[in-house]
């Protein structure tokens, strides 16, 4: 790719082809994580172990809501219609993790997603902050400021729950489970979007950069809980499995969301009661 | 309400401008200071506040009685 990094674009009909269709593709793929996180979230509401975190993860499924709908916005520019994003698209079509597939049964696991995935959203967001797709810069900021907060309650609920040992082992078993699909959802270093968006300053880093970046954020929050062996095997990330890795959709294998997901995300039953 | 274990009452101040005062808007309970700072944000996100501060109601020290304003004024918890 020949662009030089302090090019800057206007539109996304100006960039050039591949650096286009890469990028939408990250916005997809985040537009698609945040609505689904935001259900998971949003599950929670009644449930969570105190009423507090039942209002936090409210608070975080209505942020979650509010930055996929301005994503899948930001898409028009593309060339995608929103509407069509975000209700016609069978599961097959969504970009989002395996993680997300299905509900999350314990709230260890939504600490997983809260602390650990959430975070890895919110890297490849800050990779946008200086893009040279100048659209997007004023978004991710106030996108960015909401995030601190849910970073900090999957840190406050590490913290909490490493005091005793069935805590402790509860959520290595459940960060344990989540860490495969975290590593690999940067995608892998040699080839692919994210290395030519990369290269291109359409986001600053590389998978392998933003991998690195997503660890340096989230391994001294293990080793703070006392998951220090955890800790080590996430950044070592050595055999990561790519078999079966389908890099347009950042996810293994070609499933997607699950029925009762994919109906209330897209608002299928009360929809149908809307329409001519 | 019933405390788990190992959780802190934590009192809530906030003012929407500079030059307002910090006024008492309420109460979370947390396990910790980290916690408190983001129930507090997310419970209280009523108005768009220019500042937010959270301390451990067992903190504040009664200065001219021997109960500090929160446990006489219990309504104002919640």
């Amino acid at each position: 790719m020949s662009l030089a990094r302090t090019d800057s674009f206007k539109s996304a009909q100006d960039l050039p082809e591949p650096v286009r269709e890469a990028l939408a593709a990250t916005l997809l793929s985040l537009a698609d994580n945040k609505r689904i996180l935001g259900m998971r979230y949003g599950e929670w509401i009644l449930g969570a172990p105190t009423l507090e975190s039942g209002i936090a993860c409210s608070a975080m499924a209505q942020d979650e809501w509010g930055h996929a709908r301005i994503l899948y916005a930001t898409l028009k520019d593309f060339g995608f219609e929103p509407g069509v994003l975000e209700h016609d698209r069978p599961a097959g079509e969504y970009l989002s993790s395996e993680l997300l597939d299905s509900a999350v049964e314990d709230w260890p696991d939504l600490l997983a997603l809260n602390l650990l995935f959430d975070a890895a959203l919110s890297v490849q967001v800050e990779a946008l902050t200086s893009s040279s797709y100048e659209p997007i810069h004023f978004k991710t900021r106030k996108l960015l400021e909401e995030e601190r907060f849910h970073f900090e309650h999957g840190r406050g609920w590490a913290t909490r729950l490493s005091e005793t040992v069935a805590g402790r082992e509860a959520l290595d078993a459940a960060f344990r489970r989540a860490m495969g699909p975290i590593l690999r959802w940067f995608g892998r270093s040699e080839a692919g979007f994210g290395q030519l968006l990369g290269s291109s300053g359409v986001a600053t880093g590389d998978p392998m950069i933003l991998r690195q970046a997503w660890l340096d954020r989230v391994v001294p929050v293990l080793s703070e809980a006392g998951l220090e062996e955890l800790a080590a095997e996430f950044e070592a990330n050595a055999d990561l499995d790519w078999s079966d890795w389908n890099p347009d959709r950042r996810r293994v294998g070609t499933g997607g969301p699950d029925a009762d997901t994919l109906a209330r995300i897209r608002g299928d039953k009360n929809r149908s009661m809307l329409m001519d | 309400m019933g405390h788990l274990s190992g959780e802190r009452l934590y009192e809530i101040f906030a003012r929407q401008k500079r030059e307002d005062r910090l006024e008492h808007i309420g109460t979370v309970s947390a396990p910790n200071p980290e916690l408190a700072r983001v129930y507090a944000w997310k419970t209280y996100d009523e108005a768009s506040w220019f500042e937010m501060v959270v301390a451990p109601r067992d903190a504040f020290r009664a200065v001219n009685r021997d109960e500090v304003p929160f446990t006489l004024h219990p309504a104002e918890t919640v």
